[in-house]
């Protein structure tokens, strides 16, 4: 990765999976990470964009470093984000969350309850200080 | 993915954007978990728009083995051009931005604290896709099963 990397927003781009509670939970956290919790520090694209290889897309992750977040063991978003070229410095996978909160009901495709919120909030603190690492040129645990 | 539980019955596949970057592509989503979920549950299916696009052959026989109408929150329309490369035509594509105009311009990305612009816009477009479902299932020789219009 350049070094002009550094500089720029860190790319999160979750999963887009449309069927179960993880893939909103992996957009949420996102949008909490890029409006609230990190804004200015982290940015995001359209996993589809990317998937169909659109030029500003493709070259947007391989200029930029990215943390992808995944629904389900598929891993679309790190696999989608390694095809086209980016870096993935962090891999996270909503399922790892959300063993740290067995028997919570986080809600369901279409909407988080209080309990998804907090695992979306914890996740979104998470990706936020590994983009802040990641911006100031540091490595972070994969 | 809402996988068809009953090969018998034509069911319509809908694909959605993704659309992370915008509210139209949430609004596209839930729209069509509207559709699959409560207007039209027995007539409707669908798949994660980057699985089918990254995915293998059973993935991407998706668009053959059913009529499929695309949900693109964007003139960009990912959903319709990588169905429509990776398997085959679709009965429908339909452009979230075409359907509203301006009236998404208060509608957010995220779906917490949803405003009345965000319901109405998710409203609008499930009704939309309804139509194009019931035309779609109409063409095939399948009468619409129905279900919650409300």
């Amino acid at each position: 990765m350049e070094s002009e990397a550094g500089k720029n927003p860190v790319l999160v781009i979750p999963c887009s999976g449309i069927g179960k509670v993880q893939g909103l939970l992996s957009r949420e956290a996102t949008y909490l990470a890029t409006d609230e919790v990190a804004t200015g520090v982290t940015d995001t694209l359209c996993l589809a964009l990317l998937v169909t290889g659109d030029e500003d897309a493709v070259a947007k992750v391989q200029t930029h470093e990215c943390i992808t977040i995944d629904g389900c063991a598929k891993a679309c978003a790190r696999k989608n984000t390694e095809i086209a070229g980016g870096r993935v410095a962090k891999a996270v996978q909503v399922a790892d969350a959300l063993k740290n909160h067995r028997g919570v009901q986080p809600g369901t495709a279409e909407i988080l309850t209080l309990d998804g919120w907090s695992v979306a909030r914890e996740i979104a603190e998470a990706v936020a200080a590994d983009a802040e690492r990641l911006q100031a040129g540091e490595e972070v645990a994969p | 993915m809402s996988d068809p539980a009953n090969a018998d019955a034509i069911k319509v596949g809908i694909i959605s954007c993704s659309g992370e970057e915008i509210p139209e592509g949430t609004i596209s989503r839930l729209a069509t978990l509207r559709v699959l979920r409560t207007l039209r549950p027995d007539a409707s299916v669908t798949i994660c728009l980057p699985l089918f696009l990254a995915g293998e052959g059973g993935e991407r026989s998706f668009a053959k083995t059913h009529p499929t109408i695309t949900v693109d929150g964007c003139e960009k329309q990912c959903a319709r051009w990588g169905t429509e490369k990776y398997s085959g035509p679709v009965a429908r594509s339909l452009v979230v931005t075409d359907m509203l105009g301006t009236d998404s311009a208060g509608c957010r990305r995220s779906t917490r604290s949803p405003g009345p612009p965000d319901e109405k816009a998710v409203r609008v477009v499930s009704e939309q896709i309804v139509s194009a479902l019931d035309e779609v299932l109409q063409e095939q020789g399948t009468a619409s099963p129905g279900g919650d219009d409300g």
